[in-house]
Formats: structure tokens, C-alpha cells, sequence
């Protein structure tokens, strides 16, 4: 399907909605219109939850209270000074900028390098819990707990409000929709699925994460401000908590991460219970809990996708599905012209001086010196926990390291988060494969691609251009002929080498490799040396390469540091290293007294603990 | 996407036509949209209780205009957007005849635009902070202007000096306090401290050390009801307070619960089950007789409710119609006989109501103290007749 | 003066009984258990059958541990073990177990306020100042779960495997922990001391089916800028708890209500381990 046919397909299914809603009034009864009405705009904020949640991973709690930015803003400017067209501009701005301001500081508060999911989710449960309470002390200005009412609004007949309320909820849908289902949209699957690759790759998730709630706060605020032009009164309850979570459950009852799940979901529930919780005040939450709870447990997709893929089952028992062709991505070879990678800089490409790193009162790392000039193979290598690993995540992340300081290309890294550290020039591969697994080949090196080539937000390009390095990789391994293979169906060779061509994709001048060989065949191995030397040698990267088989660093390497118990022991070249004595008593030793430092976790990596 | 959304709108469509039936036209159907479930669920089911009986009643003697009355009974979840959808429902799909309800206020609030819409009278019968005003909205249960003179008159006459106020940070709240503030400082009396804790606030610790800290005369309370106020009477109690204690939230059900803790407050209000007149004890005794086991103590929130459908049919009746516009102007000039006495809502939408003090006895019930024949509910609604 | 102390040490303690079984859960299983809230009102109501059985109001301390103990069983079992790998689930199916508890309570019991009988009424002298007897009865109470959680962590082997699992969960397994066992006996020890702790509010509290509810938000706060340190969290109980006396003394007691999620907040925002060492 071509791009153009599938943006079109999307656009005639909205046009059919719009054309639902339209026609809504004259089929529907006064009372279904009416309570409809709202549902519309709500599900248009469970909407916004299924984004933050659904796809980018963050779980919220207080999307109501950008709701009741948008409401208040308008129950507020038409209450202490009156309705007029002026003002209605005014209260929406109003609205809207408020809720962009809160979505701001709860972005800083939140969305930090380094913050926990959990820290994020607790920050936006803490959100409706103060904003209520400041509605509550508000006194007359806020009309505290009655809320306001009885002021004067736009005057649109019922169905009016029924069709700016269903066109807004379809447009939005409409827009979210090819959002998700562009290039960049794909991003925020990949921060969901791995953001400590996403920001390996250069990409400035906290950033990405602060755009997209931004843009769900204003989504949230202008049906916050519809709903209080249509129903005239605004009660501090749709800032609140339970509202907040009321979403989320709505949320995941109609399947998060599929966006109609949750629209359709919000408007079920809202719309039966109006009818139900009536009937049966206390067993209806009751039924909506346990449901609630039987979803999580057991269908975490939400009732969407079970609905969906029943009938595709039984038609599954009478014809064998037909695999859908994945979108077709050509690749191509980036002009070398084109390529954006940092310019090597003067004297060293890599200087590491005086790095320290401590885990509380444990040392791992101590006065590590040394230089590498861009076209030098490194190879690190020394006993478990001799903190090799903890040098490589010093190098590519300036808040790591205790003391000393990193210099990339000339450029000191100072404090700098990953994503900064790429753009100077680090690329670092991790020790186990770390790609999207849910993701194919080709998306896996779009994503990588990001900080060169911007992603469209409404389509999916056709054609990925990627540096010379990596097309060598691709080809080497016969990686460019699985484009469309989900990355999790992979074997471990060819998950490494997607890795390594995801990382060259960076055009990085400083390569950072952990263990590349582990897990790898004899072949496998042979290629990757002969990819490494080639890279250090006619692209002229600087390699450096945690090893623990001496085989290979004595096959490939120009150089070895040998680090022991922290500390740079010997620093030469492969011969001299071979030949030293102090090696084979470090790796003999090491049987005994190695303590597997690597394996602790880092404290930046865990809960805010 | 296109076959997901057609599945999800058929399931969607199967839900919204299961509509109701309507109303016959020889009935007369009141709604009654109140608070099953959330905070007000306590005392709803009293309230519901009531309206059956007076139903009851008059269907037993003839209906109105001979037609017969139906209750529409609808939950509102205490709150804002359940209330929308109990009007909604009422006024749309029941299309009732009348609403009748004790609410909160932010469900009063939510629903009135729908009453607005629908053009059906609506007898508030809750009492509540008072000037809340609508063109089709009648309020037969007090407001500050009635309820905190009788309090206040008592402590001075006691020797009350100087008063502590406490309340929850909401509207009622607020509400009452301020207008108790300023009907001390124009009776003498001096006020040592005011402050509002939140709404769900359990724990009362800072504002208590103050009251100690202030030794007050006599202590005036306005919480939220329920848990707010059970805990700052409890924690008060074990604090080792003396001061007198008004409490202007407190209702008997909620002084039962508090066991002994609730010994001595005093209380006032437009009902309580031991007033002795002949109308009350008849009203008890069919309330009795009607739910037997089942009964929820009669209380200020149910007792308008029973008065107010009484209300409605004398309207109607003086009417001749349920058209709204004729019933509305009827409503303002009807007089009911009812257990709280005679009870006509002609002061801008308001009623002059008998005030009574009260104190919680030992086994939780209330004994009258005094009696405040028709208090005047005040300046309400200036714009509205 | 000494009034205020004793307000903020004796707010500290209730915080204290209030956040030790949610700190147990977080520091084993690394989630927060939504349904703290619900399991400290089933305490409560525990709390009340134990009274209106006639019994010693101190036995309903047992009785609310055997009630959360049994029910953290069950969520355990049936609804946290299948979440282990995704654990905002978990956060999100504890919650929904939170409702489920709050509606089963109010079927039963309905949605009114009920009368439990406190163990320990009237006001105590100290230093020249009359104080609530049960409040300070309180801060021996958490002192004595303070000391007896320590010593069940530093003194026995089931202590050492938990200790072996908080630090690092992987590690201890290869050594041949049942991480599975010790997370099971986590979340019911965790959800006997909600229990606890909601029997120990009751005479602070009104009981009813939401009253656990307020108490919720304070707990997370408090264990998350903890970690999973018990000493951490009395620290942070004498800190926070402390910060919202004088906050709701001096400024007002509404923005007391929101010292401890405000402050928590922004701590953990400058320093993400919080009050835990490193």
C-alpha cells in the first residue's frame, strides 16, 4: 500500500465517523445526546491517556486535571466577567496556556533524566490530589466545592454541542492516529519498549516525553473547554483523582496502545453506567473493578483487541491467514557528502583523565588515564569486575563517573546525559543485544537514523539512507535482506549485528563495544573482526572494545589496556601485553578474588531508591 | 482500523437501544436524583424512605388532579458528573414532572443547567450554604442566616466569650463559618481563631494544638459530613478539649456513630425525631409502620423531602395543570403541614422555618432545649421574587 | 513548644505504623501496593467486629493483622505474582483490588460510619502538658514494630534471604533464594501491618468503607523518598510529618494536607535516592 493510499484510507474512515456523528441527533433520543455529549469529550481525554500510556509508557493519573485547566479557564472568565466573543477567545487561551504551564512543571518534575517510570506515574497521582485541593480553597473565586455555575456560555442548540463535541473527539482521533502510525510516532513506541537505547541512540527522550505530554495537556484542556461551554458548570470532581483514574480504567478496558480501544471504551462505560450505576450504585463500581482487575491480569491488550480478533479467528479456521506485507523500505547508501557525523577534532578522538567512579564507600574505578587517537582498535581487558564495564558507561554518560574528566573528539563531556555524549561522537553497543524487539530490522535503524534524518509526523518514508559503515554491516551479515523481520525473531549473531549497525548509523567517530563477540559463532566472530578492523582502519573510527577472548584482541586489536581491581595495570601493545607476567598472574588471581562487580546494579539505573 | 470501529460501533449501538419505556399520561412522575452512592450515601436512603411515604400517602387518598404519582428514584454519585447523568436521565428519558432532591451542592450546581434546559419546577431540599438561585428552583430547608443564630444565642447566654471555629475547606464550610463569624463579632462575642482543614482531612492535629493553645469559650464546627466529622470529634475528645461544642454538620445518625465521644454537642437544626408535636408523632408512626425493620431514622435531609412532594401537590393542584410555568409561580405560595410545621417557600424562593437547639444525650439522641419560632431566611435570592 | 514536639512526634509514629507495610512491599517486590488503603480499612472494620464482639479493643491489633494477612495472601497469589514483569500493572491491579475491597466493605457493612470502642481514652500529663493518651500510646506501638521489623530483617535467616532479595533480586536467586517465597511472605507480612495500622487508626478515625483512602497518597510519598530503608523511613516520618505540623501550625492546615506530596516531590527531584543512603 502506498503512502498516499494509506493516509486516504484513514481520512475516508474519519469522514464515515464525522458522517456518524452528524446524523447522531436524528437517531438518537434527547437524553442519549445529551449524555453523549460528554462521554465524547471524555473519551477524547482517555485519548490523551492512551498515548502517554499506551504507547509512551508513561502511566497517568492526572490527565483530569487538564481537563479542568480548559473547563475552569472557561467557568472562570465567563463567571467574573461575563460571556462575550472576546472573552471566550480569552478563556481558551487561558485554558490552554494553564495547562501547558502544569503539563511544564509536571514534564520537570517527571520526565528528568533518569526518573523512574514510577516517580513519574506517583508525580502524576500527587497532580489532581493539590490541584483539587487548591479548587477547594479557593473560596467564591473557584466556588470551592459547589463549583461554579449559572454563567452564561455559547448558544448552541443541543445538537450543536453534540456535533462540535464528536467532531472534535474525530478529529483528534484522526490526528493521533496518523501521529502513532508515522515515523515519529514510532518513537514513542521505541521509548516505551527501551529508552536506554533510545537515548544511546542520541535521542533526547526526556524532551520527547515533555512534547508529547504538552500536546495532551492542550488535547485534554480544549475538551475540558468544550464541556464547560456545553453543560454550564465546572465542579472541582474533574480535576480530581478519580476522574484521573476513571480514564485510565476506561484506558485499559478498551485496550491501551490502540487508541480506538480506549475511545470506544471511555464512551461504553460512561454511556452504560449513566444507565447502570443508577440501578445498582454499589455493584456497578463493583463489576467495573473486578473487570478492571480481570484485565490487567489476564488481557493486558484490553477488550479491543479480544472483540477484533475473535471473528479474524474464526475466519482463521476457514481460510490460513495471508502474512500481511510489511510497508517495503529500500535502502541506500548515504552520499558521503551528506553525512552529518561530528568532525574529527584536534589531537586525541578519546582522553580519559583522573576518572574515578564509586558506589558509595566501594571504589570500582581509580586514576584511569589514557588517550586513543581516531583509527586505533583499543581492546579493555582484565578479570570480572575489573570495572570495564563501568569505564565504557563513563565514557558515553557524563553524569557516571565520581571524578576526572572525558574528553570526546577535543569536546568534554562534563555532566552531559547519553543523547549529548552521541552528539559529540560516542556510539556505544551494549554487552547483551539491546535492540527493539517488537520493531523490524528497518524500523530498528529509522530509529537510529532519527537524530539525522527528522521523522515525519504524519508519514512513513520509503526510503532509508544510512552511512557507508553500516550498509557494510547489513551486508556482511545479510541483514539487509530480513528489512521487514520483527527484531525479536532474530537470532543472537544477527541481534548483534542490527545493534552495531543501529550504533553506526550514528556516524559515531568514538565506538564503544561491549563484549561484541559474546554468544557469537566462530564465523560470526570472524565477520565482526573483519568489520571492526575495517571500520577503525579505512573509516577511521576510534574502537574501543571490552574483550574477554585474548585470541581475538591478539587478531584484531592495535592496543590493549589490561585493568585490574580498578586500576589501569598495563597499557601496550598487544605483544607487550601477551608477554607480560603481571597479566598472567592478574588472570590467574582472578579466580579467587574477583568479585562480580559488574553485575551490581548502578543506583542511577534503579527506583529513586 | 475500518473493521475494528464498525465491530466496536455495533456493540456500541446494541448498548444505546436499550432505551425505556415512557410514562403514561394518567401518571404524575416526581424525579428524585440523589446520592446512592458517595458521600451522601448515608443519609440517602432516608430520603428516598420519605418520598416513598408521602407517595404512598397521596396515592391512598386519590392522587393529584387524580392522576397517580410515580417516583423516578436516580443515583447521582454525590458529585457533579453523576449528577448530570441522574438529570439527564430524569428530565430526557423519564421525563418526569418534577424533581425533588436533597443533594450536594456541586451536584445542585451540575444539575440546575439541565433543569434550565428542561423546564421542570426543582424543590432543593437540603440545607445548604445558601444564594443559590434558579428561575425553576425552590429551597425548603435552611441556610446559614437560620441556622446559626439559635447556637450562637445559647453560648452567649452561657457566658461564651470567646469562640474557636473549625471547619472543612468547601464551600458549606466556608459558608457557615463566615456567616457564624460575623453574627459573633455583632453579638459581642470575640472570635481567638478560624481555621479550615481540607475536606478529607483525617487528621486534625495542628488545629486542635491551637484550640488548646487558645482555650476558647466554645467551639463552633462546620466540617464535611461524615468521616471529617466523627474524627475532629474524636480527636477533639481525646485532645482533652472542655470548651462548649456547637457542631452545625452534625445530624443524628452521625452522633449515634460517634459513640460516647458525642456526648454534650450541641446541635440545631429544622428537625429532630423527639420533636413533640402531633404531626411529627404521626409522621413516625407511618414511617414506622411503612418500613418497620427497615427504617432509616427520619432526619433535617429526609424530613423536607416528605414535606416537599406535599409541596408539589398542593402547587399542582392549586394550579390545575403540571405545566411548569403555572406550577412554578403556585409553588411559592402553597403552605404545607408537615412534622417541622407549617412551611411556606415565599421568601425569594426560600422558607421561614422553626429553628430548634439541641443537645446529644448520653444513649446519641437529641434533647430539645429551645425553640426559635420562624426564623427568616434572609436575603437569598434578591432577583428572583 | 512542647506541645508541637509531641504533636510531631506522635504524627511521625502514626505515619510510621501507617508506611511500614507498603515500605516492606516496595523494597522486596519494587511496586507499590495500591490496595495499602483498602487492606487498612478492612483492618478498621476488623477493629470493629473485634469491639462488638465485646472483646479487649487491644485485641483487634491481631485480628486486623490475621484479616490483612489472609487477604495480601490471596492478592498475592492470584493477582501480583502473574504481574512480576510488569509492575505498573501491578501498581494499576492492586488498585483495582482497592475498589473491589472499598465496595465488598460497603455491601456489607453499608456506606455509614460505625462506632469502634477505643482501647485507651483521656488525656496523659507530660511535662506539665495534658496529652492525648492514645496518640502517645501510639509512638510506643511504632517504636515496637520499628524494633521488632529490625530484628525479624537483621536477625533471622528468612530476614537475611529478604535483605539478599531487596538489594539485588537476580543475585540472590542464583544463590539459591526462593525469591518467590520471600516475596509471597513480603506482600502478607506487608498486608497484615496495613491491617495493623488501620486498627490502630480507628480511634483517630471514623470507620468507613473509604477510610484508608487518605492515608494512601502520604505512605507512597514517604516510602518512596525512603527507599527501602525502615531507618530511612522513620527519618523521613520525623522530617515530613514534621514539615506538615509547622506547616499546618504556622501557615494553614490545608496546605499542611499537602506538605508531605509536595515536599516528597521535589526531594526526590533533586536527589532521586531520597533519604536512603546512595
Amino acid at each position: 500500500m502506498t503512502e498516499a493510499r494509506r493516509l486516504s484510507l484513514i481520512l475516508a474512515v474519519s469522514l464515515l465517523a464525522l458522517a456518524a456523528i452528524f446524523a447522531g441527533p436524528t437517531v438518537l433520543d434527547t437524553y442519549s445526546v445529551n449524555v453523549l455529549t460528554r462521554s465524547l469529550l471524555y473519551a477524547a481525554v482517555a485519548l490523551t491517556v492512551d498515548l502517554l500510556w499506551g504507547f509512551l509508557g508513561i502511566l497517568t493519573f492526572g490527565q483530569s486535571v487538564f481537563f479542568a485547566c480548559g473547563a475552569y479557564a472557561a467557568g472562570l472568565v465567563f463567571t467574573h466577567m461575563d460571556f462575550s466573543t472576546s472573552n471566550a477567545f480569552l478563556a481558551l487561551g487561558l485554558g490552554v496556556g494553564g495547562a501547558l504551564l502544569v503539563a511544564a512543571i509536571v514534564g520537570w518534575l517527571a520526565f528528568w533524566h533518569g526518573a523512574s517510570a514510577l516517580y513519574a506515574s506517583v508525580i502524576t497521582l500527587v497532580l489532581p490530589i493539590v490541584a483539587t485541593q487548591l479548587l477547594y480553597s479557593g473560596g467564591t473565586f473557584t466556588g470551592s466545592s459547589s463549583g461554579l455555575s449559572g454563567f452564561m456560555s455559547f448558544d448552541l442548540s443541543m445538537e450543536a454541542w453534540f456535533w462540535l463535541s464528536g467532531s472534535f473527539l474525530v478529529g483528534v482521533t484522526t490526528l493521533a492516529y496518523i501521529f502513532v502510525k508515522s515515523d515519529a510516532g514510532r518513537l514513542l513506541v521505541a521509548v516505551r519498549e527501551n529508552e536506554q537505547r533510545c537515548k544511546y541512540l542520541g535521542l533526547d527522550t526526556s524532551r520527547l516525553k515533555i512534547l508529547v505530554y504538552l500536546a495532551c495537556a492542550a488535547i485534554a484542556a480544549i475538551a475540558g473547554y468544550i464541556y464547560a461551554g456545553y453543560a454550564m458548570v465546572v465542579a472541582p470532581e474533574l480535576a480530581g483523582f478519580v476522574f484521573g483514574t476513571e480514564l485510565v480504567i476506561w484506558t485499559a478496558l478498551g485496550g491501551r496502545g490502540t487508541l480506538l480501544g480506549p475511545v470506544f471504551g471511555a464512551l461504553i462505560v460512561d454511556y452504560e453506567s449513566a444507565q447502570l450505576a443508577g440501578d445498582y450504585p454499589f455493584v456497578w463500581q463493583l463489576i467495573i473493578g473486578t473487570l478492571f482487575v480481570l484485565v490487567i491480569v489476564a488481557f493486558p491488550r484490553g477488550l479491543l483487541p479480544v472483540v477484533f480478533d475473535l471473528p479474524r479467528k474464526l475466519l482463521g479456521l476457514i481460510r490460513p491467514r495471508v502474512a500481511t506485507p510489511a510497508a517495503s523500505v529500500t535502502l541506500s547508501t548515504l552520499d558521503p557528502a551528506d553525512t552529518q557525523g561530528v568532525e574529527p577534532g584536534e589531537g586525541a578522538a578519546l582522553s580519559v583523565a583522573g576518572v574515578v567512579k564509586r558506589f558509595g564507600s566501594l571504589t570500582v574505578l581509580e586514576g584511569i588515564d589514557f588517550e586513543a587517537r581516531a583509527g586505533e582498535l583499543v581492546s579493555l581487558v582484565g578479570p570480572n569486575g575489573a570495572g570495564k564495564t563501568t569505564l565504557m558507561r563513563c565514557i558515553a554518560d557524563g553524569a557516571e563517573r565520581t571524578a576526572g574528566s572525558i574528553a570526546v573528539n577535543g569536546y568534554d563531556i562534563g555532566r552531559k546525559p547519553p543523547e549529548a555524549c552521541v552528539a559529540l561522537g560516542v556510539g556505544r553497543k551494549f554487552q547483551m543485544a539491546n535492540v527493539f524487539e517488537t520493531l523490524t530490522v528497518a524500523q530498528c535503524l529509522q530509529i537510529a537514523r532519527v537524530r539525522h534524518a527528522r521523522p515525519s509526523l504524519w508519514c512513513r518514508a520509503q526510503e532509508l539512507k544510512l552511512p557507508e559503515a553500516a550498509m557494510h554491516v547489513l551486508a556482511t551479515t545479510g541483514l539487509d535482506k530480513q528489512l521487514s523481520t520483527p527484531a525479536h525473531l532474530l537470532s543472537h549473531g544477527m541481534k548483534q549485528a542490527l545493534e552495531l549497525s543501529m550504533v553506526l548509523a550514528l556516524e559515531p567517530r568514538v565506538l564503544l563495544l561491549d563484549e561484541p563477540t559474546a554468544g557469537l559463532t566462530k564465523t560470526e566472530r570472524m565477520q565482526i573482526g573483519a568489520i571492526l578492523i575495517d571500520l577503525a582502519k579505512k573509516q577511521g573510527l576510534c574502537v574501543l572494545l571490552v574483550e574477554h577472548d585474548l585470541d581475538f584482541v591478539r587478531e584484531i586489536s592495535s592496543r590493549v589496556i589490561v585493568l585490574h581491581q580498578g586500576r589501569i595495570v598495563l597499557d601496550g601493545s598487544v605483544e607487550e601485553v601477551v608477554a607480560s607476567e603481571l597479566v598472567k598472574q592478574v588472570y590467574a588471581g582472578s579466580g579467587h578474588a574477583g568479585i562480580d562487580h559488574e553485575t551490581a546494579p548502578s543506583p542511577r539505573t534503579e527506583l529513586p531508591a | 482500523m475500518s473493521r475494528s470501529s464498525l465491530l466496536m460501533a455495533g456493540v456500541f449501538a446494541a448498548g444505546l437501544l436499550a432505551g425505556p419505556a415512557l410514562a403514561a399520561d394518567d401518571t404524575i412522575t416526581i424525579g428524585i436524583p440523589v446520592g446512592l452512592s458517595g458521600a451522601n450515601s448515608v443519609v440517602a436512603p432516608s430520603v428516598v424512605q420519605s418520598a416513598e411515604l408521602a407517595v404512598e400517602e397521596i396515592n391512598a387518598k386519590g392522587g393529584i388532579l387524580g392522576k397517580k404519582v410515580v417516583l423516578e428514584v436516580a443515583d447521582d454519585a454525590s458529585g457533579a458528573a453523576g449528577a448530570q447523568k441522574a438529570f439527564d436521565s430524569l428530565i430526557f428519558q423519564k421525563k418526569v414532572d418534577a424533581l425533588i432532591s436533597m443533594e450536594t451542592s456541586a451536584a445542585r450546581n451540575a444539575g440546575l443547567p439541565i433543569v434550565n434546559r428542561g423546564k421542570v419546577p426543582y424543590i432543593y431540599t437540603s440545607f445548604y450554604e445558601g444564594r443559590s438561585c434558579s428561575p425553576y428552583m425552590f429551597v425548603n430547608a435552611w441556610v446559614p442566616d437560620q441556622q446559626v443564630a439559635p447556637i450562637v444565642d445559647f453560648f452567649n447566654k452561657e457566658g461564651a466569650k470567646t469562640y474557636f471555629l473549625i471547619g472543612s475547606d468547601y464551600a458549606f464550610g466556608r459558608g457557615m463559618l463566615a456567616f457564624t463569624k460575623e453574627y459573633i463579632e455583632k453579638t459581642g462575642g470575640k472570635i481567638v481563631g478560624d481555621e479550615y482543614a481540607p475536606m478529607d482531612a483525617t487528621d486534625w492535629t495542628a488545629i486542635l494544638s491551637k484550640v488548646k493553645a487558645a482555650n476558647p469559650d466554645a467551639i463552633i464546627t462546620s466540617t464535611a459530613g461524615g468521616a471529617p466529622n466523627v474524627t475532629l470529634t474524636k480527636q477533639l475528645r481525646a485532645a482533652g478539649i472542655k470548651s462548649l461544642y456547637g457542631n452545625l454538620a452534625v445530624d443524628e445518625g452521625t452522633a449515634k456513630s460517634m459513640g460516647p465521644d458525642a456526648e454534650g454537642i450541641y446541635i440545631a437544626g429544622s428537625y429532630f425525631t423527639n420533636i413533640d408535636t402531633p404531626a411529627n408523632k404521626a409522621f413516625l408512626a407511618a414511617m414506622e409502620k411503612k418500613f418497620g425493620k427497615d427504617l432509616k431514622t427520619p432526619n433535617d435531609l429526609s424530613v423536607p423531602e416528605y414535606e416537599a412532594v406535599y409541596a408539589y401537590k398542593a402547587a399542582v393542584e392549586k394550579a390545575g395543570t403540571t405545566d411548569a410555568a403555572k406550577v412554578i409561580p403556585a409553588l411559592a405560595e402553597v403552605a404545607v403541614e408537615g412534622p417541622r410545621g407549617t412551611i411556606i417557600m415565599n421568601k425569594q424562593r426560600h422558607a421561614p422555618l422553626t429553628m430548634y437547639l439541641g443537645q446529644v444525650k448520653a444513649d446519641g439522641s437529641v434533647g430539645i432545649m429551645s425553640t426559635f419560632k420562624d426564623v427568616d431566611p434572609g436575603e437569598q435570592c434578591p432577583k428572583l421574587k | 513548644m512542647i506541645g508541637q514536639t509531641l504533636d510531631i512526634v506522635t504524627t511521625a509514629a502514626i505515619l510510621y505504623a501507617v508506611a511500614t507495610g507498603l515500605l516492606l512491599v516496595f523494597g522486596v517486590m519494587k511496586i507499590i501496593n495500591f490496595a495499602h488503603g483498602g487492606l487498612m480499612t478492612l483492618g478498621g472494620y476488623a477493629a470493629l467486629l473485634t469491639t462488638q464482639a465485646g472483646l479487649n479493643p487491644w485485641l483487634a491489633i491481631p485480628a486486623a493483622a490475621l484479616f490483612g494477612g489472609v487477604v495480601g495472601m490471596a492478592i498475592e497469589r492470584f493477582v501480583v505474582r502473574p504481574l512480576y514483569n510488569r509492575p505498573l500493572d501491578a501498581i494499576l491491579a492492586t488498585w483495582g483490588l482497592s475498589i473491589i475491597i472499598g465496595q465488598l466493605i460497603t455491601i456489607a457493612f453499608g456506606r455509614g460510619v460505625q462506632f469502634a470502642e477505643s482501647p485507651l481514652n483521656g488525656t496523659l500529663d507530660l511535662f506539665g502538658e495534658s496529652y492525648s493518651a492514645y496518640r502517645l500510646a501510639l509512638v510506643g506501638i511504632a517504636a515496637v514494630l520499628g524494633i521488632a521489623l529490625t530484628a525479624l530483617l537483621q536477625g533471622t535467616r528468612l530476614g537475611l534471604e529478604t535483605r539478599a532479595v531487596i538489594m539485588n533480586e537476580d543475585l540472590a536467586r542464583g544463590l539459591g533464594i526462593n525469591s518467590g517465597l520471600v516475596r509471597f511472605l513480603t506482600f502478607t507480612l506487608g498486608s497484615a501491618l496495613a491491617g495493623v495500622a488501620g486498627a490502630l487508626i480507628t480511634p483517630l478515625s471514623s470507620v468507613d468503607p473509604s477510610m484508608g483512602v487518605p492515608w494512601l497518597v502520604n505512605a507512597f510519598m514517604l516510602v518512596l523518598v525512603s527507599g527501602a530503608s525502615l531507618v530511612s523511613l522513620l527519618f523521613a516520618c520525623l522530617v515530613l510529618g514534621g514539615a506538615q505540623v509547622l506547616v499546618a501550625t504556622h501557615f494553614s492546615p490545608v496546605l499542611g494536607g499537602l506538605t508531605i506530596a509536595v515536599l516528597a516531590a521535589i526531594i526526590l527531584r533533586i536527589r532521586p535516592q531520597g533519604f536512603a543512603r546512595d
